[in-house]
């Protein structure tokens, strides 16, 4: 690159930023092209025609993207793609060496704990976005909102990981949010998916709230909104300063950990999980189970290592790790066992991302006593990102238009009729299940590595049971669909056909497959990524 | 090693890249084919330039080439991806190909007796795959993994030999699940990585599942959930303890490894010692299996289907005992060594008694042949209790001598499954007069299970028992123990004559067993090398014990000095590392990383 160029402040702070206004600009321009577009008229006119036909649940909707959802997925894909490859190009150049960016800081930090995240939350927006290309089409639920919608929503998952001020820290989060209770919403005939948006709206905005007065009790206390300073403040704190404020800053903790293990959909803050994820239309379902729930993570990491780093909070005495190691064990144990008992195979996705969020919170825990644990976080989430979109993909792909693949017994005998979808969905189980040699089986190892090193038996082998627990419902969708065959005259599930589902996969697979194979350029990249470090 | 060949080898990965992906595009034109082809050699090329640079190389012995284990290895797991784009409409075409995939690695394997096997690792090869987790590849045979590898290049094409004879629907998975299981068996038995070890130990899982329950009886839903959820707890132990082991050794020596080299150095504190060798041995005698972990065994015999039994029984719960060896004894000497005597009178109370009783008290003929598993692996794990040169080699000559008998049995009960549908012994009776060559071979199965002298049962058993007379790791007990073990060989002769009498003489009651055809040619070739090898180890076991005999006592000898030490009080005070010895059995010892690359990544300065 020119010496020249790269010493300009202007052009540094634009490269800086570029992951985050890649994805800002490109929003604003899918918006434009999603509302001056002329809808395809065939297309529209075909899914009027079929909606004269008797009225499934879910209903028709043609409105102005009808058509043309397939060109806007793409547009979408390419620009949270092109964030992710921003960020991988930011990586390489570092951004310590970008020094223009502290302008904006502490509103938004960008180091490489951010740009890591950056580039998982873009990767798992682009993959729900090519999903998404596929399945609405096929559902008749093409409103073209949806992208410019998922695009902003990464883009305040971003920005959450980003954010090192209580300000920023609370808009991001409702420029993710509040795109997300749309996108679930979605379809807005289906009484389901309004039960499940209104749901998750009413409690999100409680969680926000919670937030909201946790961080306005953290104001109160040290008179300070950026997150390094109030760190600061607290560390500060002795004798009659902190006996007034203790009770302060301990409620703020509590009501800032429940609003986030809201977001993350931790037990026992889950319970607006299940209807909401099985409501909502299955990518959107993949998005929040993965890039919601990775920026959730990113910012509680960020809040309890820069603002509650001190040690009396810090503590197993008398602070966060032992709160944060029983929400770990209840998520693990309450979701893994209700999964168990579930009928549909989306409902146990949904119990099984919140398994996988009590297994992010035993690394979460560790960060109090061994530095490699952030960096188990970080790798567990790009290899839970992957996976989890991989199955939700191959649950979208088993289903066609008021076909939609739900229950087990759905894919009865999936595995004989559709040999390579049933292969690519038993891949990605197998990952999520933890079976080397997949991305899935690693990210457990080094959390669990992580976890020994911080001396936490226990908690190991807790998760370790719990492995075993999870692995019976996921070899549950492998025995349907291998080993029993549909009931007579009962419906089956065919594939849908479609591009993007396919490339989506095919992503995904690669993903899975190079991080259980050979992850040690992402290893090294999570160490490097770790605050602080 | 000619240059010629050498070249040969290099460009192979590249050729046979290109020749897989010419062939996956259907009805597609030259060009098509020529550019997916290229494709893949790329991408060959670009795995090989990202794996990690290669550590200090092993010194290479002149008669052993280094890469043969890793072709062993691989071509199971090369032919299932190739294997992936054959088309499924021919079935023929594609157990033609898994069988000539096995045949040529049971060919290739036979290369492995070529060396000599000396104290210490043979074939051995080791490059870097995780150098931030301090993992490597590390795979390499001693006296001990060659038998079970030989074994399982053995066992492997006639138990798929066998299945393609019986199995109609679902070939091509079939075939997948075989070379994929295969393969994950040979990984498991070479690997001297703790983390490769592991891999592969669960990676055998699920292609053993499918098999139980694609192709197995009426429960084997049931039983595949079983035997998946019980080697699953166990080897989430083993991975807890794999993980302290590790994390205990980078303490003491400031480097990660995985290695099993460097983690058998290390002594635990006591109590984590025996933790530690708890999660280890789970895992272990789940898989042996010993009571009261053996429940999955019955299920997932008799719902399995014959392919899938026999592979169970020649190959799969021999990882269990080669595992306890290996890991438990080379790892965990002094626990080992403390719970030897009491687990020893379990395998012969609960094993080789109680499993015999059952046996006896079977109606279903794979059931017994599966409870009489539980008998036999009773002998072999007390001769590895017994831990005295001749117990271990006679183990470990019963491991091929149950893999080899077990096998055949099953082989025969499937025989008389495909022709019958039933396994109930009360619906036989007189079968010799109408198929005399089938109960011959069974007779002699029977004898060889039993251990007459001039079969191969006799000889290991004799030497187990033997061991377990004069072995003092068993104390005071050892005479009891080996007393004990000779009464339960006759009880093996009880339930197994009793079974051909009940079967094979008396008169032929059963009207639809009048008309039942002999073995016919299949069966009859599968058998045919079997049967070779019941004489071969019957009449010259000192083929086999010749080759294992320097490994056992450099095994036994390790064993021994961790048994003093932990009784002089080892581990006591914390844990501690012990001195290296040098020496052929620590070739490829892994070192700490000096390499600049690692130690960036270890302050985080540079990202790659």
């Amino acid at each position: 690159m020119d010496t020249s160029l790269m010493s300009s402040p202007g052009v540094m702070m634009l490269f800086g930023l570029s992951p985050i206004l890649a994805l800002g600009l490109g929003g604003l321009l899918l918006m434009l092209a999603e509302a001056f577009g002329r809808p395809v008229v065939a297309h529209a006119l075909e899914a009027q025609a079929i909606g004269a036909q008797p009225a499934g649940p879910e209903g028709q909707i043609v409105d102005a993207g009808a058509g043309r959802a397939a060109e806007l997925a793409l547009g979408a894909a390419v620009i949270l793609f092109a964030g992710a490859i921003f960020s991988v190009a930011l990586w390489l150049v570092g951004p310590e060496n970008v020094t223009a960016t502290e302008r904006v800081a502490p509103y938004l930090l960008i180091d490489r704990f951010s740009v890591f995240f950056s580039f998982v939350v873009c990767l798992g927006g682009g993959i729900a976005a090519l999903l998404a290309g596929g399945y609405l089409p096929e559902h008749r639920i093409e409103r073209g909102e949806f992208f410019p919608l998922l695009v902003f929503c990464t883009l305040g998952a971003q920005a959450l990981a980003a954010a090192g001020d209580l300000l920023s820290l609370f808009v991001a989060l409702e420029t993710m949010s509040l795109g997300v209770y749309c996108l679930v919403g979605l379809r807005r005939t289906s009484v389901r998916a309004s039960e499940a948006a209104l749901k998750y709206f009413l409690l999100g905005s409680f969680a926000a709230a919670l937030m909201l007065f946790g961080a306005a009790l953290l104001y109160g206390a040290t008179g300070r909104t950026d997150l390094a300073g109030i760190g600061e403040a607290i560390a500060g704190l002795s004798g009659d300063g902190l006996e007034g404020r203790a009770a302060q800053i301990l409620i703020a903790l509590a009501l800032l950990i429940v609003g986030l293990a809201f977001k993350v959909g931790a037990v026992p803050f889950h319970m607006w999980t299940p209807d909401a994820y099985e409501g909502a239309p299955t990518p959107t379902t993949g998005f929040m189970a993965v890039a919601v729930k990775t920026a959730a993570v990113a910012v509680l990491l960020r809040v309890l290592l820069v603002v509650f780093a001190d040690e009396r909070l810090g503590s197993w005495g008398t602070g966060w790790p032992p709160v944060l190691a029983t929400i770990a064990v209840l998520s693990m144990f309450i979701a893994n066992f209700i999964a168990g008992r579930q009928e549909s195979v989306k409902r146990m996705l949904a119990y099984s991302s919140i398994a996988h969020a009590g297994y992010v919170f035993i690394g979460v825990v560790a960060t109090s006593r061994s530095v490699d644990a952030q960096a188990s976080v970080l790798f567990y989430l790009l290899t839970y990102t992957v996976s989890t979109l991989g199955a939700f993909g191959a649950l979208i792909l088993a289903g066609r238009y008021r076909a939609e693949a739900v229950s087990y017994e759905d894919l009865a005998g999936f595995g004989r009729r559709h040999p390579a979808a049933a292969l690519a969905f038993s891949f990605f189980l197998i990952s999520l299940a933890g079976v080397p040699p997949t991305a899935g089986f690693f990210g457990k190892l080094y959390v669990f590595k992580a976890a020994i090193q911080g001396e936490l038996y226990w908690l190991v082998v807790l998760g370790l049971i719990n492995s075993v627990i999870g692995a019976y419902y996921y070899l549950k969708v492998l025995v349907f669909m291998y080993m029993r065959e549909p009931k007579p005259g009962a419906p089956f599930a065919t594939p849908m056909r479609s591009g993007y589902v396919a490339t989506a996969l095919v992503i995904a697979a690669c993903f899975v497959l190079g991080l259980g194979i050979l992850p040690d350029t992402a290893l090294e990249a999570a160490v490097a990524a770790v605050l602080g470090g | 090693m000619s240059p010629a060949a050498r070249a040969f080898f290099e460009a192979a990965p590249y050729v046979a890249a290109f020749v897989i992906g010419a062939l996956i595009p259907r009805r597609s034109s030259v060009l098509e084919r020529l550019a997916v082809g290229i494709v893949g050699a790329l991408s060959v090329l670009a795995l090989k330039g990202l794996w990690p640079d290669a550590a200090a190389p092993v010194t290479e012995k002149a008669d052993e080439w280094p890469h043969l284990l890793n072709v062993v290895v691989f071509m199971p797991f090369v032919g299932a991806i190739a294997l992936l784009f054959l088309p499924r409409q021919s079935p023929k075409f594609l157990q033609r190909f898994t069988l000539t995939v096995l045949g040529l690695n049971f060919f290739v394997s036979l290369f492995l007796l070529g060396a000599t096997m000396t104290r210490g690792w043979h074939f051995q090869y080791i490059t870097e795959w995780i150098p931030s987790l301090g993992i490597r590849y590390h795979v390499a045979i001693d006296g001990v993994s060659l038998w079970m590898v030989l074994l399982t290049t053995f066992t492997t094409p006639i138990a798929a030999y066998v299945a393609f004879g019986s199995v109609r629907k679902r070939i091509k998975d079939l075939c997948f699940a075989f070379l994929l299981l295969h393969g994950a068996m040979l990984g498991a038995f070479v690997a001297l990585d703790l983390f490769l070890f592991f891999v592969f130990w669960e990676l055998m899982l699920i292609p053993m599942l499918l098999m139980i329950g694609v192709w197995g009886g009426l429960e084997r839903i049931k039983a595949a959930y079983k035997f998946f959820l019980y080697t699953m707890i166990g080897s989430m132990m083993m991975l807890a303890a794999i993980l302290y082991v590790v994390w205990t050794h980078y303490e003491l020596a400031g480097y990660l490894t995985f290695d099993y080299l460097a983690l058998s150095k290390v002594t635990l504190p006591r109590t984590a010692a025996w933790l530690c060798y708890a999660g280890f041995s789970l895992a272990f005698l789940i898989k042996v299996p010993v009571f009261p972990f053996h429940t999955w065994l019955p299920d997932a015999h008799v719902q399995a289907p014959t392919g899938g039994s026999i592979i169970l029984a020649a190959v799969l719960l021999k990882l269990g005992t080669y595992g306890y060896i290996r890991f438990c004894m080379g790892m965990f000497a002094g626990p080992a060594a403390h719970a030897a005597t009491t687990l020893a009178g379990l395998v012969i109370a609960m094993g080789i008694f109680y499993g015999a009783l059952v046996a006896w008290k079977q109606d279903d003929v794979k059931r017994l042949v599966a409870y009489s598993s539980v008998a036999h692996m009773g002998f072999v794990m007390l001769g590895v209790f017994a831990a005295t040169q001749s117990g271990v080699e006679g183990a470990l000559l019963q491991m091929i001598n149950h893999g080899v008998s077990s096998g055949a049995l099953f082989l025969l009960v499937g025989v008389i499954y495909d022709r019958r549908h039933t396994r109930m012994v009360r619906e036989f009776g007189g079968l010799a007069k109408v198929m005399p060559v089938y109960a011959a071979v069974f007779i002699l199965i029977t004898m060889s299970s039993i251990g007459v002298p001039g079969t191969n049962g006799f000889v290991g058993e004799f030497m187990v028992i033997m061991g377990t007379f004069a072995s003092n790791h068993l104390g005071a007990f050892s005479h009891l123990h080996g007393g004990l073990a000779a009464a339960g060989v006759i009880l093996a002769a009880v339930y197994m004559l009793s079974v051909v009498q009940k079967m094979f003489f008396g008169p032929l009651t059963n009207e639809k067993n009048a008309n039942l055809s002999d073995m016919n040619v299949r069966e009859s070739v599968a058998m045919a090398p079997l049967i070779a090898l019941v004489f071969l180890i019957g009449f010259f076991p000192s083929l086999f014990l010749n080759r294992m005999s320097d490994s056992v006592t450099a095994t036994l000898d390790r064993y021994i000095e961790g048994r003093i030490a932990w009784s002089q009080g080892a581990g006591a005070e914390g844990a501690s590392l012990r001195e290296r010895r040098g020496g052929p059995l620590e070739t490829g010892y892994p070192l700490p990383p000096s390499s600049t690359r690692a130690v960036a990544a270890m302050d985080g300065k540079e990202a790659h």
